[in-house]
Order: structure tokens, then sequence, then C-alpha cells
């Protein structure tokens, strides 16, 4: 959008995870706050991977530690299994944390340095009352295998493993409460080229083993469409686009999202160079530009972008919306 | 050992650099033995990974490594011997002929200082501009290297501007004293796709305009694949393949570049695609064994790989690689099929006998 | 000039670009400082003692010293020594001799016996202090820095407090209105530990409480209590506990100040060096019997160089150890 609305919003008995009008905004001195989400509304079904892609500063991690209530929600709501999680507190909301967990972006400084990696993945039994019993070291020792890292190696200590392997271990600890949902935030855009892949097929392995429902947070485009399901794309605290992958990549109908496909080394063919030329400068997100959110870079951008903030609207009757008043003309298909 | 392929003399030409760190579990063989020329005009991307030695072989160009480095090998730039001049100190080399920009470019730019100045002060040490004439010239180079409003930015802090901008007033320094070579450390590593594009656009038009050469390291394929004339490929220490670009990326002959190619996800690969990951981790470059270094990885492995460091075969400025099974020849194939029939590698890796296989 | 860039950390920019290698050059070293594992990416087989720095010699011999004197504390009447309170032992100011190796006081003390007896106030009002210390000031630091918000503002504001309030006269205060025990003194010299410390725990919290460990440990469901306990508390102790022996020789030589003010452990059987070079202190005493003083001064020197010594190396051996992930 840059716009908000709620046409995207699926109305279907195996949504999971619900959010409708999330605004996150954090005081920045003097009075002034930052808007780093504005009424986003996405959902997410059961068993689905979603991916939310952005450059940085377009709130996608600020939504994912919102949801999992990392950062403090300034108003709207996330429902999960009919819960409206944005007003528990205290107990309420501790007793259901485990069915959300996270990995984080950076592996190392996921891993507290002074615990040993066993006990590392074990904090999620220990914080519910499964200590050192048989039955979760059974536990520990399949969730290592299953991350593919040595069940001997778990006296160790975090420093001495690669950034790759402090990942799985991050992955195992996220897995050890069986959790339902598994947010990614950026997961493997600290690692190697070549450990990338590594990660992102056991992040896949995973979800098949244990039934999650993924929430993949990346900037990188190809690996979110290598692993999701449907896609948000996000600019500046709004939602730009969503959609089923295959039709976001193959028929891209929001400037920004053509931008960002044309601006990647090797660009998709269904967009042009040029279409990447939308300037480096970034607005402020104080004081975020009026109307469409988009309008200060975007080439299509008329009046009409300045005044009215664009509202998400679906392109024929095919699982693809879109935030922008001028789209880009993609012949109306319908599924 | 190796004969020239082309006339014209490079520019720059590297043999056999070693670059090594004593450090207390043991020497670290950073780079070892890296070969390469540069021609007028071009651009070379080095390509690898952490721990390849692509940023050490950069910062020994450029003389900027720790003095604790051990260095042996020859590095002539037009005629001259590049660490010769280092060693005599010598003024207005590094900086004017040769010259570099990083992936962060704070560590190029003093937070305390206005950019404008900045710029003028390389203008005013290497050329003796007077300070007039070097705060005009600032602002015309931060004209030419697209910085929007240049005459409002000279007078602003690198805090002030965002990484992309940060990233054109670095390059704009690198620029201020016409240099024929300049080598770009992950120049874009630090900033978002958009802004990526744009730098690397700028990059591209000025090495043209100005007949510059580049040396571009990164650790993207696609930066590598879209960007330069030329692709060196390391991996340990070592240039493992090198050749132009569409050479290297389509009828590529090391296994490390096969697999390093499949492994990552592209745009147009179809929604869910399974990727091929690199088995196991990068070697270690403390003690390293007289062997190919990528062999516990690579499915073509077969014994003779672990009995020595096979040598970059080839002529220098051609395709060169340095494999004994190269990808798509047929001892390549001979020692995949050999490797498929018996489930697993000389070095121990497990092998899944596919369909493909012969 | 590189040796002045080490020295000064930052360079200051100068037009001599060779200061501008310098800088860049200062960097790299300091990243390969930070990031020792990084050059080869480390293997779980790798040998974690390899890695290990070396404390040294010097570091050792000091902790020798210490520990003599902490068995010389702890075992002092085990050990076949005259009676340090015992008057005229063989008359007074009698030089150092086989029979009294440091000498006798103006009473006829044995000063060797005294100066091993006061080791134990000295070394047990500095422990103590530096103890209360670290705990009080530890915890408030941690809760401080993990909770911040209102608390965080009381929590410095008492420590501004403290700070600003006269060191010197809090101490008089405290021991003229109480009764001089060791457990008062201690405690004088421990509530003058608390803000440094509790703004050093403080410090080092706010970092590790954005390390995203804690966010994970949030997420699992962990409750703060436990996230202080078992997250950050590892953290935090050790750039405290590094501090613990350099913290202990400033309260030792507290103590040795406090005494000199005649505001420490009261009572004749209660000897420590700062009362014994009180003792010694007086003029005709400095001019014929230097012994009294110089034996427990030279012990309590070597103590406070000993205790700085091996708490430096000890910070130093884990600062880097710190900066290694």
């Amino acid at each position: 959008m840059a716009g908000t609305g709620h046409a995207q919003l699926r109305d279907r008995d195996d949504v999971l995870l619900r959010i409708k009008d999330l605004v996150v905004q954090f005081p920045a001195g003097r009075r002034r706050v930052v808007h780093a989400v504005s009424e986003v509304s996405f959902d997410v079904a059961e068993g689905e991977t979603l991916g939310i892609v952005g450059e940085s500063g377009c709130g996608k991690s600020t939504v994912a530690r919102a949801i999992i209530r990392l950062v403090d929600i300034t108003a709207g709501e996330v429902v999960y299994e009919g819960r409206d999680l944005a007003g528990l507190e205290g107990e309420d909301l501790r007793k259901v944390r485990p069915r959300l967990q996270m990995i984080f972006q950076d592996p190392i400084s996921s891993l507290n340095p002074r615990r040993r990696v066993r006990d590392v993945i074990a904090e999620g039994l220990a914080v519910w009352g499964d200590d050192i019993g048989s039955w979760s070291r059974d536990r520990i020792d399949e969730l290592m295998d299953a991350v593919g890292v040595e069940a001997r190696y778990g006296a160790r200590r975090p420093h001495e493993f690669s950034g790759g392997q402090c990942q799985r271990i991050g992955i195992a600890r996220a897995l050890a409460l069986d959790p339902k949902v598994l947010i990614c935030d950026e997961p493997v855009s600290a690692l190697d080229v070549s450990i990338q892949a590594q990660i992102l097929n056991l992040l896949k392995d995973m979800k098949r083993r244990y039934g999650l429902t993924v929430l993949f947070i990346s900037h990188d485009l190809s690996v979110v469409k290598n692993v999701s399901d449907r896609i948000v794309v996000m600019y500046l605290g709004k939602v730009c686009e969503i959609g089923s992958t295959a039709e976001i990549y193959s028929h891209p109908a929001h400037p920004y999202t053509r931008a960002l496909l044309a601006s990647i080394p090797e660009p998709a063919p269904t967009v042009d160079a040029e279409e990447g030329d939308i300037g480096d400068e970034l607005p402020s997100a104080t004081d975020p530009p009026s109307g469409c959110r988009f309008h200060t870079r975007c080439p299509r951008a008329t009046d009409v972008c300045r005044d009215v903030e664009p509202v998400t609207e679906q392109i024929g009757d095919i699982d693809h919306f879109v935030a922008c008043h001028h789209p880009v003309a993609v012949e109306v298909r319908t599924g | 050992m190796v004969e020239q392929a082309s006339a014209p003399a490079p520019l720059l030409s590297v043999r056999d650099l070693h670059v090594r760190f004593p450090t207390e579990r043991g020497a670290v063989n950073a780079v070892n033995g890296v070969s390469f020329d540069l021609y007028e005009g071009k651009t070379l991307a080095i390509v690898g990974e952490s721990g390849s030695g692509k940023s050490v072989t950069a910062k020994t160009l450029m003389n900027l490594l720790p003095r604790t480095a051990q260095v042996s090998g020859e590095v002539t730039y037009d005629g001259q011997d590049v660490r010769a001049l280092a060693a005599a100190g010598t003024k207005h080399f590094f900086g004017v002929q040769m010259t570099m920009v990083f992936q962060d470019p704070m560590t190029s730019l003093n937070p305390v200082k206005r950019v404008g100045e900045q710029i003028a002060e390389t203008l005013r040490y290497h050329l003796g501009r007077s300070r007039s004439e070097a705060l005009e010239e600032a602002e015309e180079l931060l004209e030419v290297v697209g910085m929007p409003e240049p005459a409002r930015r000279v007078s602003q802090y690198p805090h002030e501007l965002s990484g992309g901008l940060r990233q054109r007033v670095v390059i704009a320094m690198a620029l201020a004293c016409q240099p024929r070579l300049l080598i770009a450390d992950e120049p874009t590593t630090a900033v978002d796709v958009t802004v990526q594009k744009h730098l690397l656009d700028l990059l591209d038009r000025l090495r043209r305009d100005r007949g510059m050469s580049m040396i571009l390291i990164t650790h993207d394929l696609g930066v590598a694949h879209g960007r330069a004339d030329d692709v060196a490929v390391m991996y340990a220490g070592r240039v493992v393949e090198t050749a132009d670009a569409r050479t290297l990326f389509f009828d590529m002959r090391h296994p490390y570049t096969e697999a390093l190619l499949r492994s990552i996800p592209r745009i147009d690969d179809p929604v869910h695609h399974r990727l091929d990951p690199i088995p196991g981790r990068p070697p270690e470059l403390i003690d390293p064994p007289e062997a190919c270094a990528f062999a516990p990885r690579c499915i073509y492995a077969q014994g003779d790989c672990l009995g020595g460091v096979p040598e970059l075969s080839g002529l220098v400025g051609l395709h060169r690689f340095a494999c004994l099974h190269p990808t798509g020849t047929e001892r390549g194939m001979a020692a995949m099929s050999a490797n498929r029939a018996a489930g697993v590698t000389a070095a121990g890796l497990p092998v899944a006998d596919s369909g493909g296989g012969g | 000039m590189n040796a002045e860039d080490r020295v000064t950390g930052k360079p200051k920019a100068s037009r001599d670009p060779r200061a501008s290698r310098q800088r860049l050059l200062w960097r790299f070293r300091i990243l390969r400082l930070v990031r020792p594992s990084r050059v080869s990416d480390d293997s779980p087989a790798g040998d974690d003692s390899a890695v290990r720095r070396r404390l040294g010699f010097s570091f050792w011999l000091a902790v020798v010293w210490l520990l003599i004197m902490a068995f010389v504390a702890v075992c002092a009447p085990l050990l076949p020594m005259a009676d340090p309170t015992k008057v005229a032992f063989s008359g007074p100011r009698e030089p150092p001799s086989l029979d009294a190796w440091f000498g006798t006081d103006a009473l006829g003390r044995d000063v060797f016996s005294r100066t091993m007896y006061g080791a134990r106030i000295s070394l047990a009002v500095g422990g103590f202090a530096i103890v209360f210390g670290m705990v009080v000031g530890g915890s408030l630091g941690i809760v401080a820095g993990y909770f911040r918000g209102r608390l965080d503002q009381a929590v410095g504001f008492v420590f501004f407090v403290l700070l600003s309030f006269p060191a010197l006269v809090l101490a008089i205060l405290i021991t003229a209105t109480f009764e001089r025990s060791m457990l008062v003194v201690s405690l004088t010299i421990g509530i003058l530990a608390v803000a440094p410390v509790g703004l050093l725990s403080r410090a080092s919290t706010l970092v590790f409480a954005e390390r995203e460990f804690v966010a994970a440990a949030r997420v699992l469901g962990a409750r703060n209590g436990r996230i202080i306990v078992r997250e950050l508390l590892p953290n935090v102790v050790i750039p405290m506990g590094a501090l613990t022996l350099l913290g202990m020789a400033v309260a030792v030589v507290a103590e040795g100040s406090l005494a000199f003010l005649g505001l420490s452990v009261a009572g004749e059987d209660a000897i420590s060096w700062g009362k014994m070079i009180v003792d010694g202190a007086g003029l005709r005493d400095l001019q014929n019997a230097t012994h009294v003083t110089m034996f427990p001064v030279a012990v309590m020197f070597v103590t406070v160089l000993s205790l700085n010594f091996a708490g430096d190396r000890i910070r130093e051996y884990f600062d880097v150890k710190e900066l290694a992930f």
C-alpha cells in the first residue's frame, strides 16, 4: 500500500493466525513516533508458509515481533486460534507462548554464550517443567538428530560451532516445545552461501516432520520464493501486495514489487530493468508520506496517490491482492 | 609454468600470492598461491565465501594487512612492483593509482567531519589543490556519483546520510584522484536490493566513462554474473576456477563452482524447488592437508584428489580450473559414475545412486 | 605513528593518507581480535584449550602471594607464632632479630605475628566489603538494566546519590553512629562499593538484554526471574567477577584509610594493617623504629599490588574472551 484494507483476509476455517489492522509505533523522542507498522492485515492458514518480503525499514521484522509479543502492539488484533494475543498479559500470554516460536537472524547472538547447547535446546522443556527426566533427554537427542547436530557435541558451548550449526541449534530450541507456528526472521541472511541451502532445506523438512505453519521473513526475493506458498510485500510499514507466490512473481502488479524484482542482480524476466530505478531515499518512518507511502519514489504516481491511501483490492477472482491506485495492468485472469 | 595467453600487458598482475597470519592456534593460510591478471578497462569479480581469502587478497593489493601478516608472491601494477612501492612508503600511489571501496562506508568516513571536507582532503593531499578548489571539486564529484542535491550534501555529516548515500560519498572519495584501478570489497552487501542496483549501475558507468579497471569482491554470484567480464572463484585461499563470466556460469569445470550455483535459490526456479546444498562446511585454514580443499565436500572426489593439491591448469586469461576430475568432462563423468556406483566418494562422502548416474 | 594509534585507539583524522590507512589497519586488527574463530569457520572438533589465552608467570606469582596471605589469615592461630597481643615479649622497639623477625613495637609486641594476624581483618574487611558491593550493587544493576523504565530511574538515582555523597563523610557518619565492629566497618566500605559495581552491572546487562537469546528465552515462556538468573547473570557475573580482586584492593586500602582516622574495627584484639601503621606512625617511632610501620606497609603494599595485578590480568583475559562472540 502502501495501503490498508481487509480484502486479503480469507474467510476459511483453517486460518490459524489472523493479523488485522496491526499498528506498532515506537517513541522517537520529542513526542514523535516511528510508524513501524501501520494497519497491516493478513492471515496464515494452517500448514501454510507465508513469506513477508521488503527492504530494511519496511516493518517486516516488527510485524513478526509483534505477533510473538516481543514488541508492544499499539493497536489491532493478532488472532491465533480464535484468541486475540494482542490483549493477553502475564500468565495468559506466557501460556500461549510455546505455540508460537521464533528463529532469529543472527545465529551467534541468539544463543547464550555461557550455556551448553544441550541446555539451550532443553530450555523450553525446563521452563515448562520437564526437567532432565529421561523423556526429555530422548527428546533433546531426537531434536539434535533432526536438525543435524551430533548429540555428542551437546556439552559444548555455542562459540565452538559454526554459524550454520548455531542456526541448527536455534531451530532445535524453537522446536522443542512442539509449536504450531514457527516465525523465521531472516534465518539465512547471516550465513554463507553454501550453508543457506542446508538451512532452507532443513526448515522445509522440519515443517513437514512437525506439521508447522511458517512465517518466513526475508529481504531476499529468491529465498522467499523458494520457501513460501503465499507472499506479503511490505513497504514503510504498509502492505503493498499479497498473493500466492507463483502469482506475485509471475504477474507483479504493484510498482514497488516490480521495482524489487527488477533490482536483484539477475532480474526476474517478468519486469524491465528500468523499473528498478526508484531512487535511494527511503522516506522517514517518523513522518511517512501522505496517501500512498510509496508515492515519493513511484514512477506511476499521480495526484491521487499523494492524497488518498489505496485499499487492497482483489485482482480478478484469484489469490492476488494489491493496494495501488495504478497497478501495472495485468490481464484479468480467472482462477 | 604458466604461459601468457595474449599480447597486451595486463594492468595488474598477481603471481603466486601467499598470505599467512600467525595465530595462537597456528598459522592461518589465508591465501595460498593466487595468480591472476587484470586488463585495462575490465572488471574481475573475485567470488567466494567467508574464509575463502578474497578479502585478504584485496587487502594485500592495497597494502592494508596488519604487520603480522606474512606475504610472499609478486604483484605488478603497470610494470611496477607494488610490494616494493609499499615497502618504500611511496606516497600518491595507494589511493591515487589504485583505490578501494569497503563494505561498510563508515570504515572510510570520519564521523565528525563534513563529507565535502573529507573528499577535499584527499584532493588537497594527493593533488595539491587549494582548499576552495578542492571543495568545489568535491561537489562535482558528488554530482558524478549521482548524489541528489550535491551542494547541500557537502556540508552534511556522514550520520545524516543513508547507507546508500554514504557509499556514494566513499565512491566519490575513491574517484577523486582519477584512479586506474578500483577495488570494491563487497560494496553492496550492507544495503538493500534497490540501492544495490543503483550502486552497481554507478560503478559500471564510472568504469566505462573513465576507462577504469575494477576488482569486485563479492559473495553474491548474481552480482558477479551481471557485472563482471571475468570471474575468479576462490575456495580455501586458492583460485579454483577462473574464466570469462559466461563460460564460468554456463560451462563451469570446477565442482565447487557447480555446487555453489546449484545450492543458491534463483528467482526463476519454481516455487518450493528443492535446493541442492553443498554438504559439510568450509575447511580449516590452519594446517590444511596436502589435498584438494574441496574434496571432502565434492561428489566427484577420487583417490588422487586426496593425494595433492591440484594445480590451476590452462592458459592465463583463458578458462582455468584446479580440478583433476572436472565437471562436464569425461574424467568428471567417470568419477561421478564410479562414486555413485560405490555409494561413497574417496573422501568418505555418501553419494546417492540417483538415476542420472551411469 | 603506528604505536600512537594503538595507544589512543582512535587516531585523529589527519590529512596524511598514511593515517587513514593506519585507521583501517587498526580496524582490521580489531576485527581479527574480535572474531578469531571466524578466520577458519570453526569446527566443533576445534579444541577449546587451544584457543585459551595464557595469564602469564607474573599473574601466578601474584596468585601465590595472595594464597599465602589467605592461608596465613585463616590459620593464624594454628601457626607457631608469638601471641600478637602479648605485651613485653622481649622489650619495646626491638629491631628485627631471629626471635622476632619483624622486631617488636612500642609495647613490645611481635610485629611479625601482628602483621600475620592483621591479614585476618584487612582481608576479611576487604573481601566482605566487595562481596557486599557485588551482591547488592550487582543485583540492583541487573534488575535496573533488565526492567528499565521507572525502576531503572529509581535505582540510577540511588547510585548517583551514593556517588555524589562524600565517601569519607559517610564512613565517619556510620562508624561514629554504630559500634565499630568488623561487620560495621565492612558494611561501610561495602556500601561505598555498591554504586560503582551497580553501574557496571547495569551497563553490561543493557548490552546482553538486547541480545537475541534473551528474546528467545522470553518466547519460550521463561519468566523474568528465570531470564535474569539463567540468561543474564552468567554473562554479567564474568565481567563483574573479574573486577572482584581490583575492588578488594581498593577495599583493603580503604580500611587502612579508616584506621588512620581511628575509625577501623575497635578493640585491642582487632589487629589490622591500617591500625598497625597508625600505631607506629608517631614521630619517635618513625625516626627510631621504622620497622614498626615498614613491615605492615610492605605486606599491605605487596598484597594490594598482587590484587591489582591479578585482577587486571583476569579482566583482560575475560574481556578478550568476551569479545570473541
